[in-house]
């Protein structure tokens, strides 16, 4: 056990005094800080006195820069002043003839116009004719509503009781009983992809580490140094701890960042942040499990082969298994009771994700993750005992590549 | 302590490469494992170190199964190496920790090697920032770290310069002065000569000599005299002792500076002095033949 805390402890300060993982944990979280307090800054420094109204009166005053011309060609609109007020996208000048609309078009003084041919019939004029035109839909509004304004009038009838009629103020409220799918999906869908993107990461370091041992032949002064067990546990809990470390300062850094601004915010990313206890707690007993799952499941590999750059294409199927895993978790978001991700949840290689993908976002009985999360453990044991094996038998294989298959054949003999 | 190596067979993919290897070494001696490169000495030695296991056979210390976790070995492997990204005194620490030391009692053996090696000033460098020579000295200072009862050097003078070579060697000595067990297996023959007590001559996974290096080199001395004459080349000498005295001697080899030649029968030295006294011959050397360790080895394992 001395020997194991001592391997654990080498590992761990190896990775953690490593270049790479401060640079990058100090640029995540400075991202992340920086990120989140964009809207503290701008109200601090930026601040105008109207605030939030200061912009939308900025965007009208913009958009009503913008000058549109029409035609009403015999007079076919009567109650002009109602298609104006109600032309959104700028302002509408009438012209007298369709040559002074199009003249004023090509210059450049309008933006567009009309021919209004009939009370609900016109010809769009325009320069260029872009993909992204939007001009034609307000005026087409603008002429419906007039048409119906005057039509009703003619009957005698007053269109503001029409308009409460046609489209009266429905006011409404959710009340979930079970789980919120929607503000859900996204912390699950943060922590399911910071899981993924923690198992590929710190996978393949934990092979490349195992495998660096070999090459520059240093496994030999270990493994007679100590017993193999105590160190391939010690490296991948060693590892393992270093990632849960990283993940764990990352999202700190970023929970207490958002709850400094959260005012600054008006508190619109409160659904990412306030994630249940029971998701928390179940995360981190799925995703540590499943995260020494497959470490050690990398390390076994790292100890296959001879050399570093040979990592990877050891790595490859386990790590295509794992790509597929990702997906059959992220598509089981988009529903949780589909009997893929229910089968996936008490899979070892995959529960860890999709079982957590069900907990936080679907309902699952407390029995399910039990059995879930002994199967996992047990597993996880299994594959560390196993993985002690291949990384036992592998230490002094040098030369080409071997492949799992062939070392679990050895391992039998 | 005495350990022995008792009938060891061992297989690689039915391919057998040790046929039942056998020797034994006391405290306070060396013993010198002999062979040529693939003969089995690393396979025997990765035996002893538990690193493989035997298809049969036993290794045994003092009479009980050896094992190796119960005991300090200063073991060098043949492949080399340490982490190069690490800083010296940092890993040295590590691996005395690993066997067992205390993390302060690690630090001070560390500096104790690493002086005594002459590499202190290296300690809080990274390894890969080290010569070639210095990172074996190292390698040195981690092998001794424990300040081990049983000490295994894998080639050990292997790639080290002649000054590097006389501060082992210095070691070695002094090691044997201090009552250890030490074995080493090189190829090298003037180490072995000048350290060891015992060998093991190992050929194609076979012991092909074993025992005493004094008793070995008197036997093979044995009936063999040098001759070299002042007035005649070596050539005319042995053409003389082939026609003449063929019923006496034999030449076996002609040196640079002399010839071996073998007794016949039961001739005696005074035999064939006489004779070449008679034939007037003018002597320049004569004396018994002493054996260099490589003779040896050269005429057991067959090819140079």
């Amino acid at each position: 056990m001395r020997d194991f805390f001592t391997v654990f402890k080498f590992e761990l300060m190896g990775f953690l005094k490593k270049k790479a993982f401060i640079i990058s944990t100090v640029i995540i979280c400075l991202a992340l800080i920086i990120g989140l307090s964009i809207p503290t800054i701008r109200d601090t420094f930026f601040a105008s006195d109207e605030k939030g109204e200061g912009n939308s009166s900025e965007q009208q005053q913009e958009q009503s820069n913008n000058v549109y011309g029409y035609v009403n060609k015999n007079n076919s609109i009567t109650n002009v002043e109602i298609l104006k007020e109600n032309f959104f996208i700028g302002q509408l000048n009438e012209v007298d003839s369709i040559e002074t609309l199009e003249e004023k078009i090509n210059s450049g003084e309008f933006e567009a116009g009309y021919i209004v041919e009939g009370p609900t019939e016109y010809k769009y004029v325009v320069k260029n004719n872009e993909m992204s035109d939007m001009s034609q839909m307000p005026f087409e509004e603008a002429l419906k509503k007039t048409f119906r304004v005057s039509e009703l009038n003619e009957r005698g009838i007053e269109y503001s009781q029409v308009e409460d009629l046609i489209y009266p103020n429905v006011q409404s409220e959710t009340k979930v009983l079970g789980k919120d799918s929607v503000s859900n999906y996204l912390y699950t869908y943060i922590l399911v992809f910071g899981l993924y993107f923690m198992i590929i990461l710190y996978g393949q370091l934990i092979a490349t580490s195992v495998a660096s041992e070999k090459s520059n032949r240093t496994m030999e002064v270990l493994v007679t140094s100590t017993k193999t067990r105590n160190l391939i546990f010690g490296k991948v809990l060693g590892g393992a701890l270093a990632g849960v470390i990283q993940f764990g300062l990352i999202l700190l850094t970023a929970t207490v960042t958002y709850r400094l601004n959260a005012e600054a915010w008006n508190n619109k990313l409160d659904f990412v942040f306030d994630i249940p206890s029971e998701v928390i707690l179940n995360f981190a007993a799925f995703g540590i499990l499943g995260y020494l799952f497959y470490a050690f499941i990398y390390g076994a590999l790292g100890a296959l082969v001879s050399r570093t750059e040979d990592v990877s294409s050891s790595a490859t199927p386990i790590t295509l298994l794992f790509i597929g895993v990702f997906f059959v978790s992220m598509m089981g978001m988009q529903n949780t009771e589909g009997i893929l991700l229910k089968i996936a949840s008490f899979i070892p290689f995959s529960s860890f994700m999709s079982m957590f993908v069900r907990i936080s976002m679907g309902s699952v009985s407390t029995l399910e993750i039990i059995i879930s999360l002994g199967i996992l453990l047990i597993s996880t044991i299994l594959v560390g005992i196993f993985a002690a094996m291949i990384y036992r038998m592998g230490t002094l294989m040098y030369g080409n590549r071997v492949k799992l298959k062939d070392a679990i054949k050895l391992l039998k003999n | 302590m005495k350990l022995e190596v008792k009938n060891l067979y061992k297989s690689f993919t039915n391919t057998e490469v040790l046929h039942g290897i056998s020797f034994s070494v006391e405290s306070g001696r060396a013993l010198g494992l002999l062979g040529r490169n693939g003969a089995g000495k690393t396979t025997t030695i990765r035996i002893i170190m538990n690193l493989f296991e035997a298809n049969k056979g036993e290794v045994l210390l003092d009479g009980n199964k050896f094992i190796r976790q119960n005991h300090h070995i200063g073991y060098l492997p043949e492949e080399r190496g340490l982490y190069p990204k690490k800083k010296v005194l940092e890993q040295l620490i590590y691996l005395g920790q690993l066997r067992g030391l205390s993390s302060k009692n690690s630090k001070e053996n560390a500096l104790y090697w690493l002086n005594r090696l002459g590499v202190e000033e290296y300690k809080d460098k990274k390894l890969e920032t080290l010569s070639k020579g210095n990172q074996q000295k190292v390698q040195l200072a981690e092998t001794f770290l424990t300040n081990p009862d049983i000490v295994i050097l894998d080639e050990p003078f292997s790639g080290l310069d002649p000054v590097n070579s006389q501060i082992l060697k210095d070691i070695i000595n002094e090691m044997i002065k201090e009552n250890k067990l030490l074995i080493f297996s090189s190829h090298q023959m003037g180490y072995v000569e000048e350290f060891c007590e015992e060998i093991a001559l190992i050929n194609k996974g076979n012991i092909v000599l074993t025992g005493n290096l004094k008793d070995i080199k008197k036997e093979y001395g044995k009936n063999r005299l040098t001759i070299s004459s002042d007035e005649l080349s070596l050539d005319d000498l042995k053409s003389i002792i082939q026609k003449d005295l063929s019923q006496i001697a034999r030449v076996i080899e002609m040196r640079k500076d002399f010839l071996i030649i073998e007794l016949l029968g039961n001739n005696s030295k005074n035999d064939f002095l006489r004779s070449i006294v008679e034939k007037d011959i003018d002597i320049d050397q004569f004396s018994t033949y002493e054996p260099k360790l490589e003779d040896i080895f050269v005429e057991k394992v067959g090819e140079k």
